[in-house]
């Protein structure tokens, strides 16, 4: 009994002792790990099994009004490698190992990038030479998917894939010069891409998940540490099939007549929404370096000004006629050159008789004598004040980047001349947009529309933000609008270029303008911005065509633009089906 | 519940230790019937290893099922980004080839021409609105003035070669058909910017 309870004891004494000791190694290795050197271990764990990768956000289209992808994002790829880990390694083919050498691996990635072997070699050798553990060089920047699979196949341990972004611009030259480009590392540089930045940029999300060893995600253990955002579409007014086929009609010309440079702007009349903004030269945005010249790469029609010339008066005639103080049928007497008592000088621009005009008439024979003794019939102001409601002198509300307000100057610091040259479309001057915009307001029974590039932001939930103002402003009243319209009618059917822009089928309202281009230094140069701009159908009309082509070289005169405005407007009309015209047109006297 | 419990006359130690010794009788104490019940029953021993081991068990083949899944998941995520990315260069394809510019190079190069003279016909009384005029030829010439680099390389549906992979039997099928209608209009029509089949 005694002997049992004292090895019951010991056997006691020898459990706890070891259980003791036992329980000390434990926390001592506790201690050890999960304090003195936690971490390390942890960061070493961590960096075995936790992957943080990006999680890119697209950045949103630009489409036209049908939408058609003028800007989208496609996935690339930079292809980069490991230069101190470069050398030769085994490839597991179907006739067994081989060994792929440096030189070899480089030739072959070489022919897929466009590159040479050499050339990827020296980008080894290069980064090696700078530092001798330099683990990180490019070999090619945002390949496709197909030259990535393909270097993918080649399995070369050390080189490497990594996602870039990039954008495309599916139709190339089509409406360039209105959506700009990105640099190549997906800044936004130029036009609706940099304007409208705020809608289209995304944000990248981060992720992080664990792998096993063999590299196998780990169940339930991705993290979003920062959510993706994707961008919103801008959503444009253009119709990129017209937009091309204007880009294309404006080119052939201008290159047929050596213009410097050139646009047309084709505008709905009811909604003031442009649906082609055409430039010549243009760029490319997916090729920005084939436009070399910085100027060609936007849109001038935007951003450049001119004086637009005779196609101005019509904003003359439309403000005589609201103020009530001529009709169409007015008649003054034009002469080759008008002295006014403030001591101007006008004259027409060829020398001819005194010409017995109705106002209908200096229209048709763009007189500048004429029309200044129309344009005399009101005040200065008076015609400042119109000249700001058809928008001229200011920004339009297409929001465009970089848009020219053009210049008009207070009718307080209008000198003699100008008082006069103002009539006719010299001393101010006007982009294409706001030429166009005053054709629209006549042509809309004198309601002046926002001029409307951008219809909206368009966010992932189909909810549009950004939406501009669709409210018009009245400049001149219904009648005045009217006989504007059938006035410059009257040029359309007798005006010199009468067979050169005939459209059959349609009445066609249009004015042409020849105005001189400043040199930039205070004179003029020899050249002429040559233009015209109207609309159709003139009994209901619908769009407005606007061409201007800058030093026609081989065609000084409005007949070099003239055939654009033809082949564009009947464009517009088969392609927005406008019904022809039935009654015909109203006949105005042009003399007396 | 009847009293049955064997009873053992208690030894009278102090008085007769010789005899207890002597005799030295087994003795044990007799458990009462509730303590018998209450001592743990074989039955349950086992069932409670029996069920640690069944969820032992059923969580092994959980954790096995759960990472034999986390290689399908792989796979197939492996596998849905590669489609991801052939649907994606599939697209690009597809709308760079209807840009404009290259359904415009492809119209022409099957002889078609614009005309932008657009005639009426008003059914309700037969009426003929505008002017009936023929073509004045394909827009621009043969040349694209408005470039698009995506397009370089891309052949134009007559440049495919027959019968080779899907695109080129769509060229096939409408190229022959296309080339007896186009010769008359091309021999007939303004010779200035129309496309010659002949070239094909």
């Amino acid at each position: 009994m005694a002997s049992s309870t004292r090895s019951g004891r010991r056997r006691i004494a020898v459990t706890v002792v070891l259980l003791f000791a036992f329980v000390a190694v434990f926390v001592v290795r506790l201690v050890d790990i999960q304090i003195v050197r936690a971490d390390t271990l942890n960061a070493d764990s961590l960096g075995n099994r936790s992957v943080e990768q990006p999680v890119y956000g697209s950045r949103g289209d630009i489409v036209d009004a049908n939408g058609v992808v003028l800007a989208g994002t496609v996935m690339r790829y930079n292809i980069t490698l490991s230069p101190r880990n470069a050398a030769e390694f085994e490839r597991t083919t179907d006739a067994g190992k081989v060994t792929v050498t440096v030189a070899q691996a480089a030739a072959e990635v070489g022919a897929l990038t466009g590159q040479s072997g050499d050339a990827i070699l020296k980008i080894i050798a290069d980064a090696l030479a700078e530092n001798k553990d330099s683990d990180y060089a490019f070999v090619a920047r945002a390949v496709d998917v197909s030259v990535f699979r393909a270097i993918d196949k080649l399995e070369i341990p050390w080189m490497y894939a990594e996602k870039n972004p990039s954008r495309v611009y599916p139709d190339g030259a089509v409406a360039g010069n209105l959506v700009g480009f990105v640099s190549s590392v997906g800044e936004a540089q130029a036009g609706l891409e940099l304007g409208q930045d705020a809608c289209l940029a995304s944000s990248n999300g981060i992720e992080t998940y664990e792998k096993g060893a063999d590299g196998v995600r780990l169940p339930q253990s991705t993290v979003t540490t920062r959510q993706a955002e994707n961008g919103g579409d801008v959503v444009t007014t253009i119709d990129s099939d017209l937009q091309w086929y204007v880009q294309q009609v404006l080119a052939k010309q201008a290159i047929a007549t050596g213009a410097a440079w050139g646009n047309v702007v084709v505008q709905e009349v009811k909604t003031g929404k442009l649906v082609a903004v055409a430039d010549y030269p243009s760029v490319d945005p997916n090729n920005v370096n084939g436009t070399p010249n910085p100027d060609d790469r936007g849109s001038r029609a935007f951003t450049a000004s001119f004086e637009p010339g005779s196609t101005f008066k019509a904003l003359t005639a439309a403000s005589v006629l609201d103020a009530g103080v001529a009709t169409p049928y007015s008649k003054v007497v034009a002469p080759y050159r008008y002295l006014p008592a403030n001591g101007a000088n006008v004259n027409d621009s060829s020398g001819h008789a005194d010409l017995n005009l109705t106002l209908t008439g200096v229209l048709i024979e763009s007189s500048n004598t004429g029309m200044s003794k129309f344009g005399e019939m009101i005040s200065d102001e008076q015609r400042y004040d119109y000249m700001t409601k058809f928008g001229i002198g200011a920004v339009t509300e297409s929001g465009f980047l970089a848009e020219d307000s053009g210049i008009l100057h207070p009718w307080q610091d209008w000198d003699n001349q100008t008082k006069y040259a103002t009539m006719f479309g010299q001393g101010l001057t006007t982009t294409a947009l706001q030429v166009s915009s005053i054709y629209q307001t006549i042509g809309n029974n004198g309601v002046r529309m926002p001029v409307q590039l951008v219809a909206g932001c368009r966010h992932a939930d189909g909810t549009m933000t950004e939406v501009p103002p669709t409210t018009g402003t009245p400049v001149i009243s219904a009648t005045a609008a009217r006989d504007t319209a059938d006035m410059l009618e009257m040029v359309y059917q007798k005006g010199w270029l009468a067979a050169k822009w005939n459209i059959p089928g349609y009445r066609v309202a249009a004015k042409t303008g020849t105005a001189q281009m400043p040199d930039g230094q205070g004179g003029y140069t020899k050249g002429y911005l040559v233009s015209v701009s109207g609309f159709a159908p003139a009994d209901d009309p619908q769009y407005v065509v606007s061409v201007s082509l800058a030093d026609p070289v081989k065609l000084n005169s409005s007949a070099a633009s003239a055939p654009v405005f033809q082949e564009v407007m009947s464009q517009v009309l088969k392609k927005y089906r406008a019904v022809p015209s039935g009654a015909t047109a109203p006949a105005l006297p042009g003399t007396w | 519940m009847s009293d049955n419990l064997a009873r053992a006359p208690r030894p009278n130690w102090a008085t007769e230790p010789a005899a207890a010794v002597e005799e030295r009788r087994h003795i044990e104490i007799v458990s009462s019937s509730s303590q018998r019940r209450a001592r743990p029953k074989i039955v349950y021993a086992l069932s409670a290893v029996t069920g640690v081991s069944l969820i032992v068990l059923a969580q092994l083949l959980l954790s096995v099922g759960i990472s034999q899944s986390a290689y399908e998941v792989s796979r197939l995520q492996a596998s849905q980004v590669e489609l991801g990315r052939t649907a994606e260069s599939v697209t690009e394809d597809l709308v760079r080839s209807s840009s404009p510019q290259s359904l415009a190079a492809n119209a022409e190069a099957l002889g078609m021409v614009s005309n932008s003279n657009p005639v009426y016909l008003r059914l309700s009384d037969g009426a003929v609105l505008g002017a009936p005029a023929s073509a004045a030829g394909s827009q621009g010439g043969a040349a694209s003035l408005v470039p698009n680099s995506l397009l370089a390389g891309v052949p134009l549906v007559t440049q495919l070669p027959q019968g080779s992979g899907q695109g080129a039997s769509v060229g096939g099928a409408v190229a022959p058909a296309a080339a007896p209608a186009a010769a008359p209009v091309a021999s007939t029509a303004t010779p200035n910017g129309l496309p010659t089949p002949a070239t094909r």
